[in-house]
């Protein structure tokens, strides 16, 4: 707080484009560090290196800022340093049988990835969805941890931003979420992106009262504003979920295109990002979700570059815990989508990172995901776990011929009840065959993927 | 100095990003009798289109966007006022910010420059904005645009709130109402009687160019 209060003054205008850009464009010249189209999965260890130093030299010039003081955070060479070393290698979360360590991995790490699972804060326009989804998360065996929907409307009254409905709305959360976990037989499994519902800090606090389920081994995801920023806000969630206990995990998502540039700068922003989490937002894990300007999404080919090239940043030249956040274009019940998420997950899992899976088109249609993605995107990333670079660069080159023109003109496909079965817990037939056909094609790929569950 | 050099130094302020420089450009065309009208339209208008053009296709990014739109904002505040009565100089005046109770500003700044990139005079009001401030700007400055941006699902409500209260004060005739961000749809629009969802910068600028006329 001393340095949010007394750090040096500036317009959020100036830091963003006078200090922040600037700066990024410079790092990025001096380490020349260069996108590589033809190698969406590259493979040049020193590369990554050079945008791990980018990246911690752009902390230290540029810290972070605080919109509501106007002020710059600044950090020394000492205290990032002190922060990477001080992080914690390991971080219990969830209660008894479901009770697991999320820990760091490496660069073709052959440990599976802590598989984060759910609709990542998309919309859900009913406790009745939210409950499907949730339960159809928690079904899946890979679930480490679930990222649930953010509730829309409470009693039919669409939320407003912190009002009482805002509140009431992340109370629901937190009881449906639990109660879906339940009945479910994970009474355990932890709730990692614990409220997306609550935007404000009220309502998190609200929400946060014992009686409505929330626990000190959940994770307390808590979202910075592009570019390295905080608000009063922010840090008053950072309070409330110190004093719970409960381990804070900063999401970040520097937009590809947005202040940091291209994907050498966006590379590079994501790297001081996840330093800066640790010092600001006192994070003891990480959660990356860049995404594309333009598509909105994670799975463009410069995409999987910056999230290989940071992951390994990060994983070869850390110990933090990580976790990236992957968006899809196409919606459920379409090939489409599962190839996409496919590419994300494996340039994320080969590069040393978790994941955290996944939203569906774009993350923005109320009751556009259904429990499928995710499972198919921790299969993948199951499947490959251990991978060499090289062999991930042909897979995502073999992704991207499946989708990388469809970009701009992606199927929607459809809604949850459109193509997933309440009451028997499966998808339609038609996403069946969907998805039989998506792991036939996977296969021929390289890629395995264990026969699907349903007759 | 020929009326040529002044453009092209209007042109090229906006093209670097410059605003000392576009500022500089302007002042000479002031005092070079340089029709106003013409150095906007000719001067800075193709400039910041070109800049648009390059920022849809990826080979800028936002921050040089936003340089270019400071830059031409810049040589505007000397220009403008130098036009005789009646003469527009732009298309039109769109009101733009994000909704009360969310701060996210990316989107809307990027909507926000592209429309200055479309000729359009822009009045930014930030994040953060009451309903009530959107009306109440959209009054003062004859807008015909109101651009209301949401990224999250629990805010997108506030865009409803600024077309019930143009309703209700019986200002809905004279302003359209354009929403986007995160998790705005064109169903969402049409429920909530807006006139449009812009899906990305360049659906917004669209729609915008369609209602600069009013609805």
């Amino acid at each position: 707080m001393d340095k949010a209060l007394n750090g040096k003054p500036m317009s959020e205008t100036d830091y963003q484009l006078k200090v922040f850009a600037p700066k990024v464009m410079e790092k990025v010249k001096e380490h020349k560090i260069k996108y590589d189209p033809a190698n969406p999965i590259q493979s040049d260890g020193s590369i990554a290196d050079e945008v791990f130093e980018a990246g911690m030299e752009l902390l230290l010039d540029v810290g972070a800022y605080c919109t509501t003081s106007g002020r710059v955070i600044s950090f020394t060479e000492q205290e990032i340093k002190e922060s990477l070393r001080n992080a914690p290698s390991k971080v219990w979360f969830g209660e008894g049988k479901d009770r697991k360590a999320l820990v760091p991995r490496k660069v073709g790490d052959k440990t599976p990835p802590w598989c984060l699972l759910g609709a990542g804060g998309g919309p859900c326009s009913s406790d009745r969805s939210f409950l499907t989804l949730v339960e159809g998360y928690a079904e899946i065996p890979e679930t480490d941890g679930i990222t649930t929907p953010a509730i829309t409307r409470v009693g039919g009254m669409r939320v407003r931003p912190a009002s009482p409905l805002e509140v009431l709305a992340a109370m629901r959360n937190a009881v449906l979420a639990r109660e879906a976990c339940n009945r479910s037989g994970r009474q355990g499994i932890p709730i990692m992106n614990s409220l997306s519902t609550a935007e404000s800090d009220i309502a998190l606090a609200a929400a946060l009262h014992p009686k409505y389920g929330m626990r000190d081994s959940d994770g307390y995801m808590i979202c910075c504003m592009d570019p390295m920023k905080v608000d009063f806000a922010r840090l008053n969630k950072v309070a409330v979920a110190l004093s719970l206990g409960g381990p804070i995990g900063m999401c970040f998502g520097p937009l590809l295109g947005g202040y940091s540039g291209g994907p050498e700068g966006t590379a590079v922003s994501n790297v001081a990002h996840h330093m800066m989490g640790l010092l600001v937002y006192q994070s003891s894990w990480l959660l990356p979700f860049t995404i594309h300007l333009r598509y909105v999404a994670s799975s463009p080919r410069d995409m999987l570059w910056v999230i290989s090239t940071m992951g390994q940043a990060v994983s070869r030249n850390t110990h933090l815990l990580s976790i990236n956040l992957n968006y899809t274009t196409a919606g459920p019940c379409t090939p489409m989508a599962l190839f996409e998420t496919s590419a994300s997950v494996t340039a994320a899992v080969v590069s040393g990172l978790s994941i955290e899976s996944v939203g569906i088109a774009t993350n923005k249609h109320e009751d556009r995901t259904t429990p499928v993605e995710p499972r198919i995107s921790a299969e993948v990333g199951h499947a490959v776990a251990g991978m060499k670079l090289s062999d991930a660069n042909e897979l995502a080159k073999d992704l991207l011929k499946t989708y990388e023109a469809k970009l701009a003109s992606p199927p929607l496909g459809k809604s949850l009840y459109e193509c997933w079965d309440q009451e028997t817990r499966k998808p339609s037939g038609e996403y069946r065959r969907v998805i039989k056909k998506f792991k036939t094609d996977l296969a021929s790929m390289g890629v395995d993927l264990r026969p699907e569950p349903y007759a | 100095m020929t009326t040529e050099k002044v453009l092209k130094d209007l042109q090229s302020a906006v093209l670097r990003y410059d605003s000392e420089a576009a500022v500089k450009a302007a002042k000479s065309a002031i005092a070079e009798k340089v029709d106003p009208l013409m150095a906007i339209e000719k001067g800075l208008v193709p400039a910041i289109e070109q800049i648009g053009e390059k920022f849809e296709k990826m080979e800028i990014y936002l921050p040089e966007l936003m340089l270019a739109g400071e830059a031409m904002k810049s040589a505007l505040a000397l220009l403008l006022p130098m036009l005789p009565k009646g003469v527009a100089g732009t298309k039109a005046t769109v009101v733009i910010g994000t909704v009360q109770g969310d701060v996210h500003e990316i989107g809307k700044n990027i909507v926000s420059s592209m429309l200055m990139a479309g000729g359009f005079n822009v009045i930014d009001l930030g994040v953060d904005v009451k309903t009530i401030t959107f009306v109440e700007e959209a009054k003062k400055n004859a807008a015909k645009i109101i651009g209301a941006s949401a990224l999250m699902s629990s805010t997108i409500g506030s865009q409803k709130d600024i077309i019930d209260y143009l309703v209700s004060t019986g200002e809905r005739k004279k302003v359209a109402v354009l929403v986007g961000g995160g998790p705005t749809t064109k169903e969402w629009a049409k429920e909530i009687g807006a006139e449009g969802c812009g899906m990305n910068a360049a659906e917004a600028v669209q729609l915008a160019k369609k209602f600069a006329k009013g609805r």
